[in-house]
């Protein structure tokens, strides 16, 4: 309609000069020449009211940020009965508009489409690969949870009953806990930015030591900031470590292949992050009770055996005084089986002198000499008869 | 003993000792000397024992006062 429309500029000696009017108008006019395109956004700022002829929002490029206005008649929009919400992706069919009063560009739209599920997989699809390839998600990365974290960081939305989870399962478990609660956006447009700079004043609090960051579930579009690239470099960014909980089993948002640890709940990371106290205290004492129970089985077992040596040590002088007995009874055996008695039991006889010595001859024996014979039972006297060499 | 030993020095020193006199390869003397001997160090040992026992219990005694569990 503005088509053909005539600017009038007014003469100032050879210069040439618009008003304000119609140069909108002229460029205004030259816009519609620009064909009619299929344009890719975030909608945010959201306005329609009933009282108003147009809706209005702002269509945010998601990896730059640039934004485009975008007008679109409300009873058209309202036809498409898309009941959009602010951060959704959406395809918008329309043309490049001047709004003339303010000089603004806008897009105006003829219709808008929902970017697809499937788009978005895709999308998240390849965002997984690149960073993949990158080695964000490496094992190798992964930090370990600190065993007993001096103070926790706490990513959040406010009055989110993942929030309530974690607080109630962390002081339940592990009560001289220390909690840093940030509380940020964690859904729309400004979820993913909200969320960074929340874990950078996180990771800066003095003792803190794991970070965790819960939401409980949403819709596959409420989860997407948790799968976008910036928040995915700052969890990998992060100087201390990260647990995530995001949505229920079975949503996987990339952050979850950042985190140093993923948990399927906010309980569950809860219990990553703090031992249970009452289980720790039990063990202590377990572990002290063993520690007696050593040092006593071991005094018992030296009293064993010090009892036995000591036993052995009291028969053995007996044993040996035993044996000196027997070995001398042997040898007395011996000396009486050598002595000349059992000779003369066999029929000799000893004979000695008058001086009581044992005769071996003869010789010099005179007949009337007085002898004394000993056999083996018994003795007598006798006189000496004759001699014979 | 002069030089106080080690309990472990003093209960090797009474096995070879038992270990001696069960061989009876001494002397009579040697013997009995020996087993004074023995005597002495199953003293030694049993006062060490005793006296490990004393603080096992004086230790668990406070550990019991001490656990808020009992």
């Amino acid at each position: 309609m503005l088509r053909g429309v005539k600017v009038e500029a007014i003469d100032y000696g050879d210069r040439k000069v618009f008003s304000v009017a119609s140069f909108n108008r002229g460029v205004a006019s030259w816009l519609t020449r620009l064909p009619t395109v299929w344009v890719e956004g975030e909608v945010t700022e959201l306005r329609r009211q009933t009282a108003w002829q147009s809706v209005f929002f702002t269509l945010k490029d998601p990896a730059s940020g640039a934004c485009l206005g975008v007008t679109m008649a409300r009873t058209r929009f309202d036809a498409l009965r898309l009941d959009l919400g602010d951060g959704e992706r959406v395809h918008v069919f329309g043309r490049a508009e001047l709004y003339e009063a303010r000089g603004d560009l806008k897009l105006r739209a003829l219709s808008i489409e929902r970017f697809g599920l499937g788009d978005h997989l895709a999308a998240l699809e390849r965002l997984r690969k690149q960073l993949a390839a990158e080695g964000l998600f490496a094992d190798a990365r992964k930090r370990p949870l600190p065993r007993l974290p001096r103070r926790i960081g706490l990513l959040t939305g406010n009055d989110a009953a993942a929030k309530q989870d974690v607080i109630a399962t962390i002081t339940a478990r592990y009560p001289p806990a220390r909690l840093l609660v940030a509380e940020t956006y964690v859904q729309g447009p400004r979820a993913a930015g909200g969320m960074i700079e929340a874990l950078r004043r996180l990771a800066g609090a003095p003792e803190l030591d794991v970070i965790v960051i819960a939401r409980g579930g949403g819709s596959f579009q409420d989860l997407l900031p948790f799968s976008s690239e910036a928040l995915i470099r700052a969890i990998v960014a992060c100087p201390v470590p990260v647990v995530t909980a995001v949505g229920h089993e079975g949503d996987t948002p990339l952050c979850d292949l950042a985190a140093d640890a993923r948990a399927s709940t906010p309980t569950a990371a809860a219990r990553l992050v703090v031992p249970d106290l009452g289980e720790l205290l039990a063990r202590l004492d377990r572990a002290r009770g063993a520690l007696e129970g050593g040092a006593r089985r071991t005094l018992e077992r030296e009293r064993r055996r010090l009892d036995t040596v000591h036993e052995r040590l009291g028969r053995a002088p007996m044993l040996d005084l035993e044996r000196r007995r027997g070995r001398l009874e042997g040898s007395a055996g011996r000396l009486r089986a050598l002595s000349p008695r059992s000779t003369l039991a066999r029929g000799y006889a000893i004979v000695r002198g008058e001086q009581g010595a044992i005769l071996r001859s003869a010789a010099g024996l005179l007949p009337g000499a007085r002898v004394e014979v000993e056999l083996a039972e018994g003795a007598f006297g006798a006189d000496v008869r004759e001699t014979r060499p | 003993m002069s030089a106080e030993p080690t309990f472990e020095a003093a209960e090797r020193e009474l096995e070879s000792i038992v270990e001696r006199l069960e061989r009876g390869q001494t002397g009579l003397e040697e013997a009995i000397a020996l087993w004074e001997r023995g005597e002495t160090l199953y003293r030694f040992c049993l006062a060490r024992l005793d006296a490990a026992q004393g603080r096992v219990e004086e230790l668990a005694a406070r550990m019991h006062e001490e656990a808020p569990g009992g």
